[in-house]
């Protein structure tokens, strides 16, 4: 596949990916780290600081999955060329 | 072969199915390892990466100096420099006010029938109020900077982090008289602890 329209696959996934990502993350965080006891409007200092951790957490998981999926991807496209290689 | 290979691929069966098909051409096939490394790995753009743009709420980006000193406010230290100050305001207010009401100000052991003078009154309400000061503002501090630190370490925020730390400055300050007042100061604060907040929540 040309890198070109590689990128500009990416491109146009990628502020849906991001968007998805927000949500999700946003959604976890919340339901691990704010129990529905809203005695007051401001985050309280424990509630902050499991958001900070649940963020970083959360960025850093999805880096290492995508890692992760690339090498796979990797593995299998060399595969199924080898079959399609083989094969014709 | 083409069939048994694509059947076996069951996970993204129709995009592999057109990259077998399509290998001999080339160029219509998706590669998913390249536009991963354009999503997620290392050929990524560099975003800007705000709730505005991600889905959420455009909020107007905070400036440094906001940043910092909204870290300063909420940071441990501040806290128990505000609970100190309010210990020794508060423990000043409390002592001048039992010195008030205290019979024995200015007893003298040789005339014990003798009123005790303004000065003295005075005198004696200003050092018993300034000792109850003093304690009052170490104790505050102690208990607000232990608070924030278990609060910070378990990253909850429940009557636990009261009740923990009630335990550890009254068994610091037990323990100056033995390891016994300790364990009783320990579970006496904690307790107070544990009443005043089952009052506020």
């Amino acid at each position: 596949m040309d890198p070109v329209k590689a990128q500009q696959l990416a491109a146009e996934l990628e502020v849906e990916m991001m968007a998805d990502m927000y949500n999700r993350m946003t959604n976890a965080c919340h339901r691990k780290c704010v129990p529905p006891h809203y005695k007051e409007a401001e985050l309280t200092k424990g509630e902050a600081v499991c958001l900070d951790r649940c963020v970083a957490k959360y960025l850093d998981l999805h880096e290492r999955l995508g890692r992760k999926l690339t090498e796979l991807s990797v593995q299998d496209e060399e595969t199924m060329r080898k079959a399609a290689v083989g094969s014709g | 072969m083409a069939a048994s290979s694509g059947s076996a691929s069951a996970a993204d069966s129709d995009l592999k199915d057109l990259d077998l098909v399509g290998s001999d051409m080339g160029s219509s096939t998706i590669q998913y390892s390249m536009v991963l490394e354009h999503l997620i790995g290392d050929k990524r753009a560099a975003k800007d990466l705000n709730p505005g743009v991600m889905g959420g709420l455009p909020v107007p980006a905070k400036s440094d100096e906001q940043k910092m000193i909204e870290r300063g406010m909420e940071s441990c230290a501040f806290k128990s420099v505000l609970a100190c100050v309010g210990g020794f305001v508060l423990g000043g207010a409390f002592g001048v006010f039992t010195a008030g009401i205290d019979t024995n100000v200015g007893f003298d052991p040789k005339d014990p029938l003798r009123t005790p003078t303004a000065r003295e009154v005075l005198k004696d309400m200003g050092q018993r109020g300034m000792s109850y000061a003093k304690n009052f503002a170490i104790v505050g501090a102690m208990f607000s900077c232990t608070e924030c630190i278990i609060e910070s370490h378990r990253g909850k925020s429940d009557w636990k982090n009261a009740v923990y730390s009630g335990c550890v400055t009254g068994g610091v300050i037990g323990f100056r008289a033995g390891l016994k007042a300790g364990v009783l100061g320990c579970g006496g604060f904690a307790a107070f602890s544990a009443a005043i907040e089952y009052y506020l929540r």
